[in-house]
């Protein structure tokens, strides 16, 4: 019998079949989805994938870069290596120098001895068998043999304070400066009050001015104003009065220390052979004189870091000013 | 110079033209009547070092000697308890610091340099001999014992 099929039925096909239809078209369209989202996925990794050549690039870039700095860090290297070895080339060389500079100074200082020694030791011999002569047969000799023999002794004076002086001179470069607080004032007063006993009977005005303390080697300091104050009184000589006056002020820190006298002056054109070593600028017959005075004033004030400076008018009057640093730069560095 | 039993003053001085005007200064100050003048450092050892010898009242030492130089002589002078107590005094040209630190170091009792004008030289060495031979009262041979 066949069967009866209803128009119920046939509803429900039709439905169900429009549903699977619906549901493949649904299907279709997630599965689009899935497609468009792989082919994303795909270009997205396209992308990775030339982000990843890029960084391979970088990366062998960056190795290579590597290589060309190993090489350059190499060459630096080589270059060091060598500069040390021509340091310490340079530093062997340096130490023979300073051995030999070292062997010099002492010559040096063994042919100052020896002149010391040698050389002083004749002068004396002659000025005391000159004197010995005028004692012991002074009363044979007619006036010009008496004048000779004072010629004699005068040269040998002369030369025996040479002698001294040089040493003096040599003595200030080699000896080590001690260091400590001295009141100018009272060393200038000192040294002028000494100068002026052995100046009685001259017609004298000097004044000393207040004078700024230093640190320094009392003993050479003392050397200074003995040769500067000496000096303006030796070049006053025939001037009523003569006038030497003392000043000092401090300026920037540093001491000033300045001499002035009315005497014979010099020349400004020769000014820059004042402080020589022998350097004389009067004849013999007007001051008498080594030349070395001003060259140790010039020494001392230079070891202890100062400067110095003249001022001259020929017939007129010296100046001379010596300029000390302050109080704390001359401890630097100084010997205790 | 003759020596007639004790000597004051002992010189030791190599260079005879020194040694004179020393000794011409020492007479003008009447003090050179007993003075003994050795020329090198040997002999001054050996004399001030001998059984028979007096002590003097001074030494006058010169630094640059032949054979036995003047530190030298001072030095053994100056170790040996018998000769400690001479009175030391060096005379010499020479005015280094080395010189003269070295000698208060190993006990010189004075250091003059020799003036290079004779009237200097003269009136330093009658400070001197006036001074030591005078002034100065030296240990009696109990003390130093």
């Amino acid at each position: 019998m066949p069967t009866a099929i209803g128009q119920e039925d046939v509803r429900n096909y039709t439905n169900a079949i429009l549903n699977i239809l619906d549901d493949a078209h649904d299907e279709r369209a997630r599965l689009d989805d899935f497609q468009k989202a792989i082919l994303n996925v795909l270009d997205d990794s396209n992308d990775e994938r030339a982000r990843y050549d890029d960084f391979q690039k970088a990366i062998l870039n960056l190795l290579e870069d590597f290589d060309i700095e190993k090489i350059k860090i190499g060459k630096t290297n080589r270059e060091m290596a060598r500069e040390i070895v021509e340091r310490e080339q340079a530093e062997v060389a340096m130490r023979e120098a300073k051995a030999i500079a070292d062997a010099a100074n002492r010559e040096l200082e063994a042919f100052s001895y020896s002149v010391a020694h040698d050389l002083r030791a004749p002068v004396r011999a002659i000025d005391g068998f000159s004197q010995m002569l005028e004692e012991d047969c002074g009363s044979r000799l007619n006036d010009e043999g008496r004048r000779v023999l004072k010629v004699i002794r005068d040269n040998t004076h002369k030369m025996g304070t040479l002698i001294d002086d040089l040493l003096d001179y040599s003595r200030l470069g080699r000896q080590d400066i001690s260091r400590a607080r001295v009141d100018m004032e009272a060393l200038a007063k000192e040294v002028l009050s000494e100068l002026l006993g052995q100046a009685a009977g001259r017609a004298l005005s000097t004044s000393v001015g207040p004078l700024p303390p230093t640190r320094g080697d009392r003993t050479m300091l003392r050397q200074v104003w003995t040769n500067l104050l000496g000096n303006a009184l030796k070049f006053s000589q025939g001037r009523d009065p003569a006038r030497i006056s003392v000043e000092g002020h401090l300026s920037n820190g540093e001491a000033v220390y300045i001499v002035r006298d009315n005497g014979a002056g010099f020349d400004m054109k020769y000014v820059h052979k004042l402080f020589g070593v022998f350097q004389r600028l009067h004849r013999q017959d007007e001051f008498e004189g080594t030349g070395v005075g001003l060259a140790i004033v010039s020494r001392v004030v230079g070891r202890h870091g100062g400067r110095v400076r003249a001022e001259g008018r020929l017939g007129e009057g010296s100046f001379f000013e010596f300029i000390l640093p302050g109080q704390d730069a001359s401890t630097q560095g100084g010997a205790p | 110079m003759t020596i007639s039993g004790s000597v004051d003053i002992v010189l030791v001085e190599d260079s005879p033209h020194d040694a004179e005007l020393m000794i011409r200064a020492l007479t003008k100050h009447k003090l050179a009547n007993n003075l003994l003048h050795l020329k090198d450092g040997e002999e001054a050892l050996r004399h001030l070092f001998g059984k028979e010898t007096s002590v003097p009242r001074i030494v006058f030492l010169d630094l640059k000697l032949p054979k036995v130089d003047g530190i030298e002589v001072l030095r053994k002078l100056k170790e040996d308890p018998r000769t400690r107590t001479i009175p030391v005094v060096v005379l010499t040209s020479s005015r280094e610091n080395q010189d003269v630190a070295e000698c208060y170091r190993l006990g010189v009792n004075s250091y003059i340099v020799k003036p290079v004008e004779f009237e200097s030289f003269v009136k330093a060495i009658g400070e001197l001999g006036l001074y030591w031979m005078v002034l100065n009262q030296p240990p009696t041979a109990a003390a130093v014992a």
